[in-house]
């Protein structure tokens, strides 16, 4: 729902409320209970559920996740003009969204993935604002990353089940569907967010 | 400015509660970044969450004479 419908509620709400703080006296009456149960309960859980959905969507979107001043490499590693880097790749050719790219990788593709995402983003906020943020091209992911969330996309399809390096050696593809071995590991898909080398990168200028 | 009435006072104090945890999520719903987020989710959460509870204490503290 748009941002502007939920404010206009907020306000309807507010002004709502606004009579029951000056005009108490209308709740004597029937009908006043029932729109103070309306304006003191119902609307403002409402504004409540929908902002909540709102913020929660938002916190999805590669703006926000680049909003830290930390995650800016990051963000320029996205346009990266090397069909070799993971993300760049994965961004620009919108195998992922754009406007969702870290999320659509960094998410857990499992059972109350989102949640684990959103408590992980806490950390992340806890750590750049209360602890000692570590330097961009030293940030390390929490756990290895797990092939589950490649497979989400790829698993089944033509490219990644008959492709000639997948199929070269028969053990591959089974290992990698168990996460034995990783889709990034060196050799593979090992460039990803390559920050370190950005200072030497050429960079695609068709995402702005 | 706050009624003498119990109940009423109640519902002005959940009232007032209420506004500024709308207020609060308001400005954080024009805000982008992770503080927003934050402040909307634990304060606004917050102040609506004790709007609510001190809206229904109101109702269920009312006392009605018998007979």
């Amino acid at each position: 729902m748009p941002t502007f419908l939920i404010l206009l509620l907020v306000a309807f709400s507010i002004f709502l409320i606004g009579v029951f703080v000056f005009r108490p006296q209308v709740t004597a009456t029937r009908g006043g209970k029932m729109t103070a149960f309306l304006g003191l309960f119902a609307l403002p859980l409402l504004c409540l559920g929908m902002g909540t959905s709102s913020e929660l969507e938002h916190a999805k979107s590669t703006e926000f996740c680049l909003s830290c001043h930390i995650m800016e490499p990051y963000g320029k590693s996205l346009c990266v003009d090397d069909p070799q880097h993971l993300a760049a790749a994965h961004f620009q050719n919108h195998r992922v969204p754009p406007n969702e790219a870290c999320y659509t990788c960094h998410t857990n593709y499992a059972m109350f993935g989102g949640v684990k995402a959103k408590l992980g983003g806490l950390r992340h906020i806890y750590v750049y604002y209360l602890g000692t943020p570590p330097a961009p091209e030293n940030i390390k992911l929490y756990e290895p990353y797990n092939n589950r969330e490649c497979l989400h996309c790829h698993a089944g399809a033509r490219s990644f089940e008959e492709g000639a390096v997948h199929t070269a050696d028969p053990d591959l593809l089974p290992a990698l569907k168990a996460n034995k071995t990783s889709c990034i590991s060196s050799g593979c898909h090992g460039v990803v967010h390559d920050v370190a080398s950005l200072k030497d990168a050429k960079f695609w200028k068709g995402g702005n | 400015m706050l009624s003498t009435n119990p109940l009423e006072r109640k519902l002005q104090l959940s009232g007032i509660i209420l506004i500024l945890g709308l207020v609060v999520e308001a400005l954080c719903l024009l805000g982008r970044g992770p503080i927003a987020f934050i402040v909307f989710a634990g304060l606004g959460g917050l102040l609506l969450f004790a709007g609510f509870v001190i809206y229904l204490y109101s109702l269920v503290s009312v006392s009605h004479p018998h007979g």
